[in-house]
């Protein structure tokens, strides 16, 4: 009985589930081509909205924000997250349960505490507001998942070969650099995709530490939500970027598959 | 390797100061009055804690843990089936099926609460095929909204569980005459718990903490306790009261994680 009902509702909760998740970035996507500025009818095509994000200075500032942020700070995470965990794998047991608890914390806190903490920090050393402390604020929360990504990797590497590389007259640097990286690669990219995705679609905690009229997307957004200055050119480039997305893992997908066939 | 080990020590130091730093000067504002962060000339009082019992901030932590509770049940009634499900594909399909879950999360969060904020106001586009809502301002929009957006935090860690699972323990349950429901009740489900666990963690502590989502979809009505403490540190600069209810929320985020990891023994993630 159960196991029918189950075979039963599996369809519908399927169909649920991906209008839950694509009905949003449909609508999004309906209202980037559409003529009037107002949401409530479909006045006609128009594409003007894409041309507007080029056009549209302080969107156009926004995004460029956005993605110096996403790629500074992605840059900084890897580097220090691999660092990191390197560190971690060779210390002591009980160190690495420490820091890995600690780094641990801004995955586990919601946006809105890490945020309001960064603030805090922040305004208590007096910090100005302003791109270097979203970027600060962006490493911070980048850096876990860079760990996160990377540990396991060395977890499954070979310590032998460090110590074989350091007995054939590497230094430690150098033992690092030619044998270790080398072999937790996989890691490190996911890493810094995980880092440049999170960065790139960050509200919250930039909200709470940008200042100074530094603005990235999402922020330059929520201050438009409700008025006038909004510009549908917004649903254009999130259009963009999601169709960018689909096409980078459909190719990703294809080659893997290929790669597979062969 | 003792000499690659002291790489994170200067990252220890800096996570004390971002993470430790902030709780101690939180817990020293909410016992005193003070402009902004400046201690200059504070007082000890207890007013934020008198004032905590207000209606406004006692509904804004009730309809929190409510909605998002109700969210998190949705998410897990919906997501549990999926997630078991796309474990059952075939290799080919199963990443893309996955893949095709994951991948709305590269649209802008803020963007896809406005789609439906304008879905559900009474002039929309669905009005085209003959549907108007009237739903901003009520509980179910803002329900409708975390469980579109956080949906498939519950099904990634699920689906990661499940799909590690070893298979022969089911094959040998069956052997030993088990029935399929209770393959799934005694075997699957239980081993799956881990993963539900983060699951839950991950779709009820985002989604009780929102701000943006509450403040679009509820139309301004019904307050979460993020919408209360984004007006606190933004809006009236009253640091003392915010940094009470940021405390109250961390203390919520460690009891639900004490509850979990007790009935997990150990830590999740």
């Amino acid at each position: 009985m159960m196991i029918k009902l189950a075979k039963i509702m599996r369809f519908p909760l399927i169909l649920v589930t991906f209008f839950l998740l694509y009905f949003p970035i449909i609508i999004i996507a309906i209202l980037s081509v559409n003529e009037s500025q107002s949401a409530h009818a479909f006045s006609g095509f128009s594409l003007k909205w894409y041309s507007e994000i080029i056009t549209n200075t302080s969107l156009r500032t926004a995004i460029i924000n956005t993605f110096t942020v996403a790629i500074i700070s992605t840059a900084i995470s890897t580097i220090v997250g691999t660092t990191v965990a390197i560190g971690i794998h060779a210390g002591s047991k009980k160190e690495s349960t420490k820091i890995l608890m600690l780094s641990n914390i801004p995955i586990i806190n919601p946006d809105i505490v890490t945020g309001l903490s960064l603030m805090i920090v922040f305004s208590f050393v007096r910090l100005r507001f302003g791109f270097p402390t979203m970027l600060i604020a962006h490493i911070f929360f980048s850096v876990p998942f860079v760990i996160l990504s990377v540990l396991p990797k060395l977890r499954s590497l070979d310590k032998d070969l460090y110590y074989g590389a350091v007995d054939l007259g590497c230094t430690p640097i150098q033992a690092v650099f030619k044998v270790i990286i080398p072999a937790i690669k996989a890691g490190i990219i996911t890493g810094a995709l995980i880092a440049f995705t999170m960065s790139i679609d960050d509200f919250v905690i930039s909200y709470f530490t940008t200042g100074s009229g530094f603005s990235n997307f999402s922020i330059w957004l929520y201050a438009r939500l409700g008025r006038r200055t909004f510009s549908p050119a917004a649903y254009a480039y999130n259009t963009l970027i999601i169709m960018v997305t689909f096409v980078t893992i459909l190719t990703m997908n294809i080659k893997s598959y290929k790669k597979r066939e062969e | 390797m003792g000499y690659l080990g002291k790489l994170s020590k200067p990252y220890k130091w800096a996570m004390y100061l971002l993470v430790g730093v902030p709780i101690i000067i939180m817990i020293m504002l909410a016992f005193t009055r003070t402009l902004g962060v400046d201690f200059t000339g504070a007082e000890f009082t207890l007013d934020n804690v008198t004032r905590l019992n207000e209606q406004v901030y006692r509904q804004a932590i009730r309809n929190s843990l409510v909605l998002s509770s109700i969210a998190t049940i949705i998410c897990f009634i919906i997501g549990y089936p999926v997630a078991y499900m796309i474990t059952g594909l075939k290799d080919k399909y199963k990443w893309l099926v996955l893949v095709m879950v994951i991948s709305p999360m590269w649209s802008n969060m803020l963007l896809r609460i406005i789609a439906w904020e304008q879905l559900f106001k009474p002039n929309s586009l669905l009005n085209a095929i003959g549907v108007s809502l009237d739903l901003l301002g009520t509980r179910t929009a803002i329900v409708i909204g975390m469980v579109s957006i956080y949906l498939p935090f519950m099904i990634f860690p699920i689906f990661t569980v499940l799909d590690k699972m070893d298979k022969s323990l089911i094959e040998a349950s069956i052997d030993l005459g088990a029935s399929q429901i209770q393959v799934f009740t005694k075997v699957i489900f239980p081993l799956s718990l881990s993963g539900v666990a983060s699951g839950v963690m991950m779709t009820f502590l985002p989604s009780a903490t929102a701000f943006a989502l509450p403040e679009r979809l509820g139309g301004g009505r019904i307050l979460l306790i993020g919408n209360v403490i984004e007006n606190l540190f933004k809006r009236v600069y009253n640091y003392n009261l915010g940094s009470l209810l940021s405390i109250v929320v961390i203390v919520i985020i460690f009891g639900a994680m004490r509850i979990i990891n007790r009935q997990e023994g150990g830590l999740i993630i």
